[in-house]
């Protein structure tokens, strides 16, 4: 029988696949230089977002992607939402908006799980980016349900 | 219909709950999801379907939403399908390209400026120093300007490659100076030489560099570097003002002029 739901919240059990390699004993170090962290609650003109590359992740992201902190957190300024649960998500938009012409960010990166309904989050960025008076260059990565990096592209 | 694409699935399915068994037939399992809620016209854009199945699904739910009525299909925005890859540069790199294109558009007009030279003619003249006036100024100031101030310096200088592009533009820039030279003199076969060589010299100095040099820089650098560029070649196209669209609508008057339109780029 095939799955008849949203793609999104289809079920799936990897525990027979988990490859984990152990870390190697030492403890590993966060990258978060700042907080808070959700769109909602960030200021888009925090100093930690003035002139810098910033991280646009969906929620699920930093649970699926192994090496969250050092490939992708490490010396950015990040953000978390989830395009299909948020509620007003025109208020993302004009944070996002703000973030380019107001903070002046360097570059957006976006970070999406492969789901079809977290491409709302890219398109979310893209709106903003477009809309802004100030250009700023874009570039999303699609992260697979056990954490590979399924595409990377300047958008 | 149109107005049906701006509203939330959830209340177009409770309206018409065919529409719900018409998504599940196309794997888009709206109608029992109990969270979200999507737009119609967003449901149908993130799950990129085919544009033969994209166009079957509106004309399916239109035909429950509004019977009988002729529809616009909307045009939604997708993904490139997977195929044969276009070099993807980072939006920096890209705005290089895009000059680049506008300069062999200048490139391709060369042959026909040169077939009916006629230095003694004041019009003849004026159009060799328009075409020179575009190399100097968009190709070799804003162009070249952007490669050697700001992109080369990302690397170390003393690379092969780079002196080869160096070594290439400053050959370019002889050349000029020839053409320069002979429009001074009246010597068509100077002109003729230096404007030929020139046009061929520069059509392999792009090619190598949208196709290799580019795309091995863009794979060196960082992130952070990206935007860096970005906002650096900003700043310069900042200080060319509207100079890029003068020079892009002069290269569109010559097309007109000599071929009824445009013939490359
Ligand atoms: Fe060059
Ligand atoms: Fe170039």
């Amino acid at each position: 029988m095939t799955f008849q739901g949203c793609p999104g919240s289809k079920t799936f059990d990897f525990r027979g696949e988990a490859t984990a390699e152990e870390s190697p004993g030492e403890k590993i170090k966060s990258q978060l230089k700042q907080w808070p962290v959700q769109l909602h609650l960030v200021s888009p003109t925090a100093p930690y977002y003035q002139g810098a590359d910033v991280l646009l992740a969906a929620d699920c992201v930093a649970y699926a992607l192994g090496d969250f902190h050092q490939q992708y957190l490490k010396g950015k300024a990040v953000a978390i939402a989830c395009p299909k649960l948020d509620e007003g998500q025109e208020v993302y938009l004009e944070k996002i908006k703000a973030m380019c012409e107001e903070a002046k960010i360097n570059t957006l990166t976006v970070l999406i799980m492969q789901v079809p309904c977290c491409m709302g989050l890219l398109k979310l960025a893209q709106e903003a980016v477009r809309q802004s008076s100030r250009k700023v260059p874009l570039k999303y990565a699609v992260v697979s349900l056990q954490g590979e990096i399924l595409e990377e592209e300047w958008a | 219909m149109q107005s049906f694409l701006n509203q939330s699935i959830k209340a177009v399915i409770r309206d018409y709950p065919e529409v719900g068994q018409i998504l599940d037939e196309f794997e888009i399992g709206c109608a029992p999801c109990s969270v979200g809620d999507c737009l119609l016209k967003d449901i149908v854009e993130i799950h990129n379907l085919s544009p033969e199945d994209e166009r079957l699904l509106m004309a399916r739910i239109a035909g429950v939403i509004s019977p009988g009525e002729k529809i616009e299909l909307p045009a939604v925005e997708r993904k490139k399908p997977a195929g044969p890859k276009e070099l993807k540069y980072s939006p920096p790199v890209k705005k290089l390209v895009e000059e680049h294109k506008l300069i062999k558009r200048c490139l391709a007009l060369i042959p026909r400026l040169l077939e009916y030279l006629d230095l003694q003619s004041e019009a003849d003249r004026e159009l060799v120093l328009g075409a020179v006036d575009f190399i100097r100024n968009y190709a070799d100031r804003f162009h070249h300007a952007k490669e050697e101030d700001i992109l080369f310096k990302y690397f170390d200088e003393n690379l092969d490659i780079l002196k080869v592009m160096h070594q290439e533009h400053e050959t370019g820039r002889a050349h000029v100076r020839a053409v320069l030279a002979g429009v001074e003199e009246r010597d068509s076969g100077v002109v003729r030489e230096h404007l030929d060589a020139y046009r061929e010299l520069l059509k392999e100095h792009i090619k190598k560099e949208d196709e290799i040099l580019y795309p091995w820089m863009d794979r060196s650098f960082s992130t952070s570097q990206v935007g860096e560029l970005y906002s650096r070649f900003g700043e310069v196209d900042r200080q060319f003002g509207e100079a890029p669209q003068k020079y892009g609508a002069f290269i569109q008057g010559l097309e007109e002029r000599f071929c009824g339109g445009r013939i490359a780029g």
